[in-house]
């Protein structure tokens, strides 16, 4: 398969413009040696932060598990974690899973959110428990991070840990953080209903119905399990 | 969930309305824990629309498109603008200065922050978003997840994740969601659309729709020159990006010059194939898919690359053939029609197929009760809780056309989509170029 990818316009020009700094000069279609050049340039000190954006934005596209690592080591980075993720995030090799688990108990605020979220969007099982604590976090925007990451990974476990956290924090748990457990358990409830579990669909979707939530919320719940009665 | 229960969750499309959600907020006292806000429309001053019969609207990144349609808008007597929200200050004052000048007071309210804006103000029904293409399904996601009805100006979606998230969240939450797409409810192209679907033209081979006649599929990566950052204030930055990657800050994005970067942009396919490929998709009732084949062009703008649906039609993009913009054409073994914005009349192969479509028209408006009108349709399906014409699914589907057609340009080959898995075929490279990870905190 060709790599046509290096022709996207304004990136190839970049691209080129970051091999040279570090100076490879690969055959085109030559994936791994266009990774490996990659890989030099987020590694390299006097590389800037657009030759690295332009790197990862070329790894989203060709990157394997050969740059997993060198982009792991990036998510932390204040400038280049997003894009970090921009390159880890659709790159179908397990070992992403890996780096961004492993990344969450060092990150906080933003960053962490990030990672949240891309977890969430690559539906990692295994994240479930280090997700579900961080339904307690302090910080509420990792609290709906974690709350809508565990609705797209959207198995049983995923939510019980978000009907937990909604119950047990009736009272204190802000309204817009309730929201976004609530948008979690529903993702799950879909999910669970795609997957042919409308028996723990329906109980999730009649929990919602009596949830201290807005009452376009419940309707939601409502519909949902009304749908499950065409399944 | 199997497509009957898919079907029916999303025909019902949210039959509480907030006027029921009200009464039943009261009758739980779930309205203890979100209180709400006594809807100024409730007030019922002037006008002859009862009060409870009035839709709240607001409006998010409301710019110069943004501003034609709000003063489409405005006029509708059972509509009551009530906010805006904007990361930029002149336009948050230059939409109150509108909308205040035209209902005669000084009530319209003005937020900077979309999270403070969605949260507080829970006496909208519904919310216009005229962001740049960037925000478009960010925005109308949060607003329905806060329970708002949205009409989207296109292109609605950047990527076709995005365009999937939208469809699920107005499903989810019984929202009515309408796509900026107006040609759909304009009568010389339904009238295009129904001779086309009617059989009049025979069997329909070939759809021709148009492109943007300028920029090219392939978008800029580069960065203008940096700028020193405005006050948050003035333009808050940071939010102006919203998911995309960042960059420094540069005047010219913020004043329309954001079109032909990769980021922000969907390229000239985008621009009008948000409009034409929806409109041609119409005409062969294939708004619940998208073409299976993308055949390349080497050129620089995509313009006369071949797609073809499952059942064999062939959608051809074009740059020319048109006198006006956003033209489409329905070839059938039969006939022809041809149309663009502009055209006193469509254009037919045969004289007799203009009374046809003048009756196909009528007959259309009275079998859906959609008027030739966009915005009322939205407004009506809003109290109706049917079905908008360009709801989520016609703005997925067609969008899908949209990033199929660049991602064909982008690899420089031809591409194979399964319009049901929502994938490309034995081509991981495209596959992966279907979403984007979002910056943070924006992420759906």
């Amino acid at each position: 398969m060709s790599h046509g990818i290096l022709g996207l316009g304004g990136l190839s020009a970049a691209v080129a413009a970051t091999a040279a700094q570090a100076g490879g000069d690969d055959e085109p279609g030559d994936a791994g040696a266009t990774e490996a050049r990659l890989i030099a340039i987020l590694k390299s000190p006097e590389a800037s932060r657009k030759a690295k954006a332009d790197a990862c934005r070329q790894l989203s596209v060709i990157g394997s598990r050969a740059a997993v690592g060198p982009l792991a080591e990036l998510l932390g980075d204040e400038e280049l974690g997003h894009m970090a993720r921009y390159a880890l995030e659709p790159i179908p090799d397990p070992a992403v899973d890996d780096a961004l688990r492993g990344a969450l108990d060092k990150l906080s605020g933003r960053l962490l959110v990030g990672v949240i979220g891309s977890i969430g969007v690559r539906r990692d099982p295994r994240a479930v428990d280090a997700l579900a604590r961080r339904l307690q976090d302090p910080d509420s925007q990792v609290v709906r991070a974690a709350a809508r990451a565990l609705g797209r990974i959207g198995t049983l476990e995923a939510a019980a840990a978000l009907e937990k956290a909604l119950m047990e924090g009736i009272t204190t748990t802000p309204a817009g953080d309730r929201l976004a457990l609530a948008e979690g358990l529903l993702r799950c409830a879909d999910a669970l209903a795609a997957k042919g579990e409308s028996g723990a669909a329906e109980r999730i979707y009649a929990k919602l119905e009596t949830a201290p939530v807005p009452s376009y919320v419940r309707e939601a719940a409502r519909r949902g399990r009304s749908s499950l009665a065409a399944t | 969930m199997s497509e009957a229960a898919d079907a029916m969750r999303s025909s019902t499309v949210g039959r509480m309305t907030r006027r029921d959600c009200l009464k039943a907020a009261a009758a739980t006292g779930a309205a203890a824990i979100f209180p709400t806000i006594v809807p100024a429309s409730a007030l019922g001053r002037g006008g002859a629309v009862a009060p409870s019969e009035r839709i709240t609207l607001g409006g998010i990144g409301i710019g110069s498109r943004g501003e034609f349609v709000l003063k489409w808008m405005l006029p509708e007597s059972d509509v009551r603008f009530l906010a805006v929200c904007d990361v930029r200050k002149e336009r948050r004052e230059a939409v109150k200065n509108l909308v205040d000048q035209h209902y005669g007071n000084q009530d319209c309210a003005t937020f900077a922050d979309m999270g403070e804006f969605l949260a507080s103000r829970t006496d909208l029904d519904a919310v216009l978003i005229a962001t740049g293409d960037r925000w478009h399904a960010l925005a109308a996601i949060l607003a329905m997840r806060a329970g708002k009805d949205v009409y989207s100006e296109k292109p609605s979606c950047m990527t076709i994740a995005e365009g999937r998230a939208v469809v699920e969240t107005a499903n989810r939450y019984g929202r009515i969601y309408q796509t900026g797409t107006q040609r759909l409810s304009e009568a010389n192209f339904v009238g295009a659309i129904e001779l086309a679907r009617s059989g009049r033209l025979g069997k329909i081979h070939t759809v021709r729709a148009h492109i943007a006649p300028w920029d090219a599929a392939e978008l800029s990566h580069a960065w203008l020159p940096g700028e020193p950052e405005p006050p948050k204030e003035e333009v808050d930055w940071d939010a102006w990006l919203g998911p995309c990657p960042w960059r420094p800050y540069n005047s010219t994005y913020v004043r329309g010059g954001w079109r032909g970067h990769y980021d922000f942009h969907t390229s000239c396919i985008g621009e009008w194939g948000a409009h034409t490929f929806a409109q041609g998709q119409a005409g062969i009732d294939a708004l619940n898919t998208s073409p299976r084949e993308y055949c390349y062009v080497k050129n620089a703008t995509g313009d006369g690359m071949v797609t073809k649906f499952a059942n064999g039609v062939q959608m051809i993009l074009q740059r020319d053939g048109w006198q006006g913009s956003c033209g489409m054409k329905f070839e059938g073994t039969e006939g022809w029609v041809s149309v663009a914005d502009g055209y006193e009349k469509p254009e037919v192969s045969s004289p007799s197929l203009l009374p046809e479509a003048e009756k196909l028209v009528a007959e259309y408006m009275e079998r859906t009760g959609r008027p030739m009108n966009h915005v009322r349709n939205f407004f009506d399906c809003v109290k109706s809780r049917a079905q908008a014409v360009a709801g989520p699914e016609v703005m997925h589907h067609s969008m899908s056309t949209v990033h199929a057609a660049n991602i064909c340009m982008w690899l420089k080959r031809d591409v194979y989509y399964d319009p049901i898995r929502e994938e490309f075929l034995n081509d991981a490279e495209a596959n992966r170029l279907r979403s984007r990870a979002q910056r943070e905190p924006w992420i759906i």
